[in-house]
């Protein structure tokens, strides 16, 4: 079942399934993509990766490579070092991180050396060539040997210990009286395992230092063009306007693209040294191995509860991987992200979370896949706490949730951890799950399986998030502000051009952006042409990750739109006559007050903006708008799994999956629809098939896509999806942003639909990814166990 | 990865040819299957380079043989270890030679094969299979050597 509607024709199309103006350049083959991008006299960047996790540099030898014909250089951490570039900080700015490795690797496929060549083939033979000795040192690579400090990793960093920080959150002694004192508990470890988003496009950049002009021009995957222009000016010490980024089409992001990649900076320094463009595209494996990997948190949950079944207290303890560098682009005072929204949708009178991170001899990152700054893990973790507490009370987990949830008259909602709610009906959304699903009767049907012994199972999720980050009183990424930006020009003959901040990566801003400003200003949506990424022209904006591009850039074109709308209303009094305070807005158009009949359009309006402007205002048609959000948006939504497990193969068939999303007002149901499709494909992976695995010599196990398994069609359930619409009190139109929501929410349904149908055999969790194997090693201990 | 490995070769000849085989670098070195060139060092160091396919990954190692006999335990320790388009291969083997019967030497071999990079991260399956290849090629190749003809099947 799903709700979109046919896709409509209207010009004023907010909340219609206006279909996708980028769509026809893509369908035909026109995306324009980096590895698109051929500039002449361009050369060729090859990085040569560490086959060691851990290992000292003893030499390096660029002999055998310098001497084939075509390459032009080989470059080192050394020499690097000689330009104070072998190291960068990282984005949230309490740590460095290695471009090309000096003194030691710190994770295997670590950067070691760079090879400049006339062709990607030559680049990449040679590099083959460069002989680099090592000594090997003994990896790290969990985080629980880590903190044991008996090999410190970093000889860098002042302090000689793995830890990294310690963080939390709540009232610790509150939550632990209240745990102590609760009727009933659960505790859990809870493992979010490490994943990878995998974009089909992995990352690249074109640096072309123009030696005349002095411009450095950065062609770069890059889901945050302004932030990377102005940490590249920061680094270099070019000064900002001397360098131009431009992000061309993006084949998915998901949070890969926002970080800052040596490969990224070891082709801007090439160029600016040999002066002439060199390209950097990543292999599969270089981008599996060495870029933004996602989660990689082990959780211990602990939940108190009444015996009839309400919540007392909530007590999550985090321990995180974050490989070898901190480099998780979490906001500067968020360094575990929006961990704290994982008391969820749930009225917790005690909470306290806490979370320690710790370097490992594994690639750096940690915030990607649309996780939302880690409410990923946060949801997993509740929401699986909940299914437990819901077994050990014997009660049904749709009760268990329906009575504990955040009333809608409780909006704005103080959470424990710190968060303020903007607004939620949760009730209201899981029963209309509940209802559509048919939950009464699927769970007749498992009650009859059950006493066939067969293995079917029922798995809720009905998640929070937070995004739209943010505030500028609280957010920031190495102290620039997480506003974001529009500016709106109407043309004379009623068209207009929109830029933005943000950066779109398959989202559809093309289209969403123009409909947003369309409804504001009663242009055409089909006539407002929409450009983001490239710094010269698009106002300074955050970029677009962490659902935060509808909360805040989309707040940002409205207020634009409202700005040109003022002036507008001075240009409408003008033409009819009439006194500012007598006109009104009403029906996308201009009128008098008490004479709707006489009204005069946007399109006239800009056109006289031209020709024929009010005295007292300036001609032209235009505005800009900086958004700064008061707050944070909290979609949510009530996702339910059906799942049939064979006992004897370990296969988990996926029957039913059903998704309803409240992201407040939608822009278009067709783009919020594709969105939901696509994140619950990623979740369904997640849930069953993705890992970044690490062998106990700190081996890459997942290095292609032979090993780090994308699902495809065949494997791929089919999605149900509805909504429910509680708009945000404070976003202009309402908007919360669901980019992630599918992502956020879908793991846990699908786990705790196969523990619900592996219940009868007493098995309580699995740990992600639910592979046939372990879903079968799971069955056969359990029957093993009870016919002992 | 790590890897282990283990195997017995009867060769149909005395222990005395078999030791001064096992022992003599030059030899040693052209017994590793796919081999593309060998250099002797020393008395006891070969360097080889060795084409390699496994799946998709495929490129030459470049490997640097030491052997280690002991020649009153007519024990061999022998490590190959070096490396290629960014993978890492060391292989430790030990090796017991002792006369099987009145015309035929007993090789008792385990080895273990340590690798990094590109080359480990092939289908555990796939590279299992490849290794094991390798090594128990090497050893029926001293066989193949010294008496012309490989073992009988069975």
């Amino acid at each position: 079942m799903s709700t979109t509607a046919e896709p409509t024709r209207d010009k004023y199309s907010l909340g219609q399934s206006m279909k996708r103006k980028e769509d026809p350049r893509f369908l035909r083959g026109h995306g324009n993509y980096l590895d698109d991008h051929v500039l002449p006299g361009m050369l060729w960047l090859s990085i040569v990766h560490s086959p060691y996790p851990h290992a000292r540099i003893v030499k390096i030898d660029k002999t055998a490579a310098l001497a084939v014909p075509g390459v032009v250089a080989v470059l080192t951490g050394e020499d690097l070092a000689a330009h104070n570039l072998a190291w960068i900080p990282t984005f949230h700015g309490y740590d460095k991180q290695m471009i090309l490795a000096v003194g030691k690797v710190l994770f295997q496929y670590q950067e070691v050396a760079g090879v400049i060549a006339s062709s990607r083939e030559i680049a990449q033979d040679a590099a083959e060539l460069v002989e680099v000795e090592y000594e090997p040192l003994d990896p790290v690579v969990t985080p629980f040997q880590s903190r044991e400090d008996k090999i410190i990793l970093r000889d860098d960093r002042e302090n000689k210990t793995n830890h990294i920080y310690h963080w939390e959150v709540g009232k610790r002694d509150a939550t632990d009286a209240a745990l102590a004192a609760s009727e009933v508990s659960i505790k859990e470890r809870v493992v979010f395992q490490r994943c990878h988003p995998a974009p089909l496009e992995p990352c690249g950049i074109i640096a072309d230092m123009d030696a005349a002009t002095g411009r450095l021009t950065l062609y770069l995957t890059s889901q945050a063009p302004h932030a990377h222009r102005t940490v590249v000016s920061l680094v270099t010490g070019i000064p900002e306007d001397k360098i131009h980024v431009i992000s061309p089409d993006l084949g998915g992001g998901f949070g890969n693209k926002v970080p800052v990649y040596p490969g990224y900076v070891v082709a801007a320094a090439a160029s600016v040294v040999i002066g002439v463009p060199i390209k950097w595209i990543e292999t599969r494996t270089e981008n599996l191995t060495t870029t933004g990997f996602a989660r990689d948190y082990h959780m211990d949950v602990e939940i108190g509860a009444t015996n009839d079944g309400r919540v007392t207290a909530l007590k999550v303890a985090t321990v995180a991987d974050h490989g070898a560098f901190d480099a998780a682009a979490d906001p500067t005072k968020y360094p575990a992200g929006l961990f704290g929204i994982v008391t969820g949708s749930y009225d917790f009178p005690n909470a306290f979370t806490e979370l320690d991170a710790y370097f490992t001899n594994k690639p750096p990152g940690g915030v990607a896949y649309r996780c939302s700054f880690r409410v990923t893990e946060a949801s997993f973790a509740i929401e699986r706490g909940m299914e437990m507490l819901a077994r050990k009370l014997n009660m049904d987990p749709a009760e268990l949730r329906l009575k504990n949830f955040i009333k809608k008259e409780q909006f704005p909602y103080p959470s424990p951890l710190g968060f303020v709610y903007d607004s939620g009906d949760y009730h209201m959304t899981l029963r209309k799950a509940l209802d559509i699903i048919g939950y009464d009767e699927l769970r007749k049907e498992q009650a009859e399986k059950r006493t066939r012994g067969e293995l079917m199972g029922i798995g809720i999720s009905t998640f929070t998030e937070a995004v739209g980050a943010g505030p500028s009183k609280h957010f920031d990424i190495m102290g620039i502000k997480m506003f974001d930006s529009a500016e709106i020009r109407v043309h004379p003959t009623g068209s207009a051009i929109l830029r933005a901040g943000t950066k779109s990566q398959g989202q559809g801003h093309e289209t969403t952006w123009a409909q947003i400003a369309a409804d504001e200003l009663g242009l055409d949506a089909q006539n407002i042409m929409v450009e983001e990424g490239d710094t010269d022209t698009a106002p300074y904006g955050l970029g677009t990750y962490a659902s935060r591009s509808t909360p805040v850039a989309g707040a940002a074109i409205a207020m634009a739109a409202r700005k040109i709308r003022e002036k507008a209303k001075k240009i409408a009094a003008h033409l009819l006559e009439a006194p500012v305070d007598d006109i009104e807005w009403e029906n996308h158009a201009f009128h008098v007050r008490g004479l709707p009949g006489k009204a005069i359009t946007m399109q006239e309006i800009a056109f006289a903006a031209y020709t024929n402007p009010a005295p007292d205002s300036e001609p032209g048609l235009e505005a800009t708008f900086y958004y700064d959000p008061p707050n944070l948006t909290f979609p949510y939504g009530a996702y339910i799994a059906v799942v049939d497990v064979d006992a004897e193969t370990g296969f988990v068939k996926v029957r039913r999956f059903l998704a309803i999303d409240d992201c407040g007002t939608v822009i278009n149901p067709m783009i919020v629809e594709g969105q939901i499709h696509g994140g619950l494909t990623e979740g369904f992976a997640i849930a069953f098939m993705q890992e970044l695995a690490f062998d106990a010599q700190g081996n890459a196990l997942n290095t292609n896509f032979t090993e780090y398994l994308v699902p495809t069609s065949l494997e791929t359930p089919h999605w149900e999806t509805s909504s429910t619409v509680t708009p945000s009190p404070h976003h202009p139109i309402g908007a919360k942003g669901v980019g992630e929501s599918p992502n956020v929410g879908s793991p846990a349904a699908f786990v705790n639909a196969v523990m619900d149908a592996l219940a009868p055999l007493g098995v309580t969790h699995i740990d992600m990814p639910l592979t046939r194997e372990k879903v079968w090693r799971a069955v056969r201990d359990a029957k093993g166990t009870l016919s002992a | 990865m790590n890897l282990e490995y283990s195997g017995r070769e009867e060769i149909p000849t005395g222990l005395d040819t078999v030791w001064a085989f096992v022992t003599d670098p030059t030899k040693v070195a052209t017994c590793v299957p796919d081999v593309v060139e060998s250099t002797v060092v020393d008395a006891r160091t070969a360097d080889a380079v060795v084409h390699v396919s496994v799946g998709p990954v495929r490129g030459k190692l470049k490997l640097r043989i030491t052997l280690d006999p002991d020649a009153a335990a007519h024990h061999l320790n022998m490590k190959i270890s070096g490396g290629g388009f960014g993978s890492v291969v060391d292989v430790t083997a030990g090796a017991d030679i002792s006369a099987a019967s009145a015309v035929a030497t007993a090789l008792d071999w385990k080895a273990t094969v340590t690798m990094r990079g590109p080359v480990a991260t092939v289908g555990g399956r796939v590279i299992d299979a490849q290794a094991k290849r390798v090594i128990t090629q090497t050893f029926e190749n001293v066989r193949t050597r010294l008496t012309g003809a490989p073992a009988q099947a069975g």
